[in-house]
């Protein structure tokens, strides 16, 4: 059926396993021919609370997850309170009867069949994949199989334990039912797919400080060590993993760092080293609220203006979001190699809901750079910082270049790299520096710039993971409309933009200042029709955005 | 003839400290070449100061890195090529004021780097404000009614954050300085030298000092007495106090891997991608 999304919300206590049952059901429905798209709602704290995580599925593209639910599986009763209301008519809703009640959904007495099943009883999770077997039609087999592979702990336990709870569900779904095996996607989130599109390029060595959003870059580089010669050090401080990116760099090795706002906000120095040394340095800037602390594990865009002007003193950047996860992987492929190629820093501006949304896909890697760098002509005299008409020196590293005084430097210098502070010199490197923008912004031509999604007279722009939320909303709207997604954020895009000059348009963005809307009247000159801005912390449902795009249309 | 001069002019005080240290750190390296170590081998990586001018007049690789940051830099480029050899210059604010966490992280991990910190006790480069080390009553520009901060001690400081070799050594004393350089650099591990360094414009302790220095002639027997050799202000104990092998970071963290030598080249990964799929 066209449009037809299915989704299922997974309730409980933080530590219950919330997020790990929401994607062992992804997980399931991906290999079922359903593209999935996940979304975790959880709090700053350990154990308690109340999270929630969200699947949709549908047989189409599903970009971004859903505020009401046809399944909905409650571990606790603040689950039921938090969601039942969500629930859609004739949706299902399964709670731990153990509990609490709730007359009108299926009690399954979880927390006594936990107890009954298991000698060291943790907790209730795999009741949902009990639920997602049995809603689906799968056979029981199956079910233990992917336990197997899911749930390595205590495996004998768990399969009876979800066998005792797939034999209570009665309930199968029409849309689920007979589902066609597929094991082509592959399920990941936003953080895993820029971290495989930067090893693609050369990623060696990844720095980092825990930081949510950022945080499970650094762990899936450290799990990925033997398999794909990639280090992960967790350095003590953000200006300690920063210092080391641009130090591994200088001896050759490709680095990235990657962290929130505030981490950020310590990394500005030597951001701003990365510039004056020409370092090539990826990092990756997954925001939340801010400022300062802020909000720590939900999402929003509110550093759109800090990435652009990153560190003191003027020197090149590139800034980029992605607008996709597919787009996450190439974009870090792209970036890391833009970065060697002109010898800048760049920066992959994300936020939570990319950077820990789950998503399934085939990789493309038909579309990702080459990225190897030429080597330095060791014949001459080398001279780190050699003035040339493009502005980009050739690179050396020890070792590889007899007698060559590599020297790097965040103090104005000579070609040598000595440190100046003479009027000349210092006109001679600026301009130098200046004059790898040109290289850059040809270089950037090779990717694609700008995303524009539909068609329509109404325009609406917007960046980042929002676009995710307006794809979806799109199914939805009456009045058709276009979207358009500036991918790389500095360098402007302007030619590709141009015709877009002058126009009205509608501005979307996760921010309470419309930050987006006012670059765009800066860059653009677009005026903006309407703003619509959500700060809440939270995604848009895509219903909800497309009333809301509709009210706005037709006024 | 080894030559490792840049031709920059040389900015430092007439009698400054730092021209022993330079001195000393030149011996060290003609020693080293004769010892068929590759200057190409040897990196370079200093803060800003007084002491990070060094970088200017020595024809080394390296990197001249943000206030506090060399020894982080140094970790990362360390990390990448283990088979370089990096000796990382800082001043005492440098090291133990903007980048204390680096300098107690680097002992801590036991990396194979070498950190010679230029002790003058105060802040030169910026005109004299006192520093992590500067004594109670120093007055500087920003402390004109007197310091009243104790200071560090740096070798009980860095031993207890688990430095492998200390020493100490004296600016004026540039044949003992160079011989002790040669041992941290030739000592397997984290390696720090605190180098008694007078600054003749803002702290000029060359009689203190050469009243007081005294070389090291007993080995400690224990911590205890390292400590208190150490914490010695009387007899200003030049000398190695303490130096032991333990495991490296490098070599515990990826063994005998040399990541830059052995990065995936490009084709690698391209041929490890499809191989998942």
């Amino acid at each position: 059926m066209k449009n037809q999304v299915y989704s299922i919300l997974v309730g409980g206590k933080a530590g219950e396993g919330v997020k790990k049952a929401a994607q062992v059901i992804g997980s399931i429905l991906s290999s079922h021919g359903k593209h999935v798209v996940q979304m975790d709602d959880y709090q700053s704290l350990i154990k308690g609370g109340h999270n929630f995580s969200v699947v949709s599925a549908s047989v189409e593209d599903v970009f971004t997850v859903y505020g009401t639910f046809d399944l909905i599986i409650c571990f606790d009763k603040r689950s039921i309170d938090e969601h039942a209301a969500s629930l859609k008519p004739g949706g299902s809703l399964f709670y731990n009867s153990d509990d609490g009640d709730f007359a009108d959904g299926i009690p399954l007495p979880l927390s006594s069949l936990m107890k009954r099943h298991y000698t060291d009883p943790r907790n209730v999770s795999i009741a949902a994949t009990a639920v997602i077997c049995s809603v689906m039609g799968l056979s029981p087999d199956l079910m233990s199989s992917v336990i197997k592979k899911q749930y390595k702990l205590n495996f004998a336990e768990n399969i009876v334990y979800a066998q005792s709870v797939y034999e209570l569900v009665q309930i199968r779904s029409a849309f689920l039912l007979n589902s066609v095996s597929n094991e082509d996607y592959k399920y990941h989130s936003g953080n895993q797919l820029i971290v495989l599109g930067a090893w693609y390029a050369g990623l060696d060595f990844y720095y980092g400080y825990p930081m949510t959003p950022a945080s499970s870059i650094l762990h899936y580089i450290a799990l990925k060590k033997e398999s794909l010669k990639m280090y992960a050090i967790h350095a003590e401080s953000e200006l300690a993993a920063i210092n080391m990116a641009i130090g591994s760099a200088i001896a050759g090795c490709r680095a990235a760092v990657g962290s929130s706002g505030g981490g950020f906000a310590l990394m500005q120095e030597a951001f701003s080293l990365a510039g004056m040394a020409e370092v090539p340095l990826l990092c990756v800037l997954s925001s939340r609220p801010g400022p300062s602390t802020g909000v720590s594990t939900y999402t929003a865009q509110e550093d759109l203006l800090f990435a652009l002007h990153q560190g003191h003193g003027e020197f090149s950047r590139v800034v980029a979001s992605p607008d996709s996860f597919e787009r996450a992987f190439t974009l870090a492929a792209e970036l890391l190699s833009l970065a060697w190629q002109v010898q800048i820093p760049v920066i992959l501006l994300t936020e939570k809901h990319m950077s820990e949304g789950m998503a399934n896909l085939k990789l493309n890697y038909s579309k990702l750079p080459d990225t190897e760098v030429t080597p330095a002509d060791l014949e001459a005299k080398y001279e780190r910082y050699q003035v040339t008409e493009s502005g980009v020196s050739p690179l050396a590293f020890p070792g590889d270049a007899p007698s060559a005084v590599i020297k790097w430097s965040s103090q104005e210098h000579q070609a040598s790299g000595l440190r100046t502070d003479a009027a000349a010199d210092i006109v001679l490197m600026k301009d130098k520096r200046q004059r790898k923008t040109k290289l850059l912004i040809e270089a950037i031509r090779a990717f694609q710039r700008v995303a524009e999604y539909g068609e329509g007279e109404n325009l609406v722009f917007a960046y980042g993971s929002t676009v995710l939320e307006l794809r979806e909303a799109q199914k939805h709207c009456e009045i058709p409309f276009k979207i358009i997604a500036p991918i790389y954020l500095e360098p402007f895009p302007e030619a590709e933009l141009l015709p877009y000059q002058g126009k009205i348009a509608v501005v979307v963005e996760h921010s309470c200042s419309g930050a987006f809307a006012e670059f765009l009247s800066w860059k653009l000159q677009l005026k903006s029709m309407h703003n619509i801005l959500k700060y809440d912390g939270r995604q848009f449902d895509p219903i909800v955005l497309a009333q809301k795009l509709t009210e706005v249309f037709n006024a | 003839m080894l030559d490792l001069e840049t031709k920059h002019q040389n900015t430092w005080c007439l009698g400054c400290g730092n021209f022993g240290i330079l001195n000393a750190f030149k011996n060290c390296m003609a020693r080293l070449v004769e010892e068929e170590t590759s200057l190409d081998e040897i990196i370079m990586s200093c803060g800003i100061g007084c002491h990070g001018k060094i970088f200017d007049y020595l024809a080394l690789s390296g990197i001249y890195a943000l206030h506090g940051r060399s020894l982080a830099t140094a970790q990362g480029i360390k990390l990448a090529n283990p088979d370089l050899k990096l000796i990382c210059f800082g001043g005492d604010g440098d090291s133990l004021g903007e980048g204390l966490e680096h300098t107690l992280f680097a002992a801590k991990r036991n990396m194979d780097i070498t950190l010679i910190m230029h002790n003058n006790g105060i802040y030169g480069l910026t005109t004299g404000q006192f520093s992590p080390l500067s004594k109670i009553g120093y007055k500087g520009l920003s402390t004109p009614q007197g310091n009243i901060e104790r200071p560090f001690e740096p070798i009980p400081l860095l031993l207890e954050a688990g430095a492998t070799f200390a020493a100490r050594g004296y600016s004026a004393k540039t044949e003992h300085l160079s011989d002790l350089i040669h041992a941290a650099v030739r000592h397997k591990g984290f390696s720090f030298i605190e180098i008694m360094q007078p600054c003749v414009s803002y702290n000029n302790t060359y009689q203190l000092f050469n009243q007081r220095v005294k070389l090291l002639d007993t080995i400690p027997i224990n911590r205890m007495h390292t400590l208190e050799l150490a914490r010695n202000k009387d007899e200003i104990y030049i000398g190695i106090f303490q130096q032991e092998e333990q495991t490296v970071y490098h070599e515990s963290f990826y063994s005998d891997t040399n990541p830059y030598k052995q990065r995936l080249s490009s084709s690698q990964r391209k041929e490890m991608m499809n191989e998942k799929e």
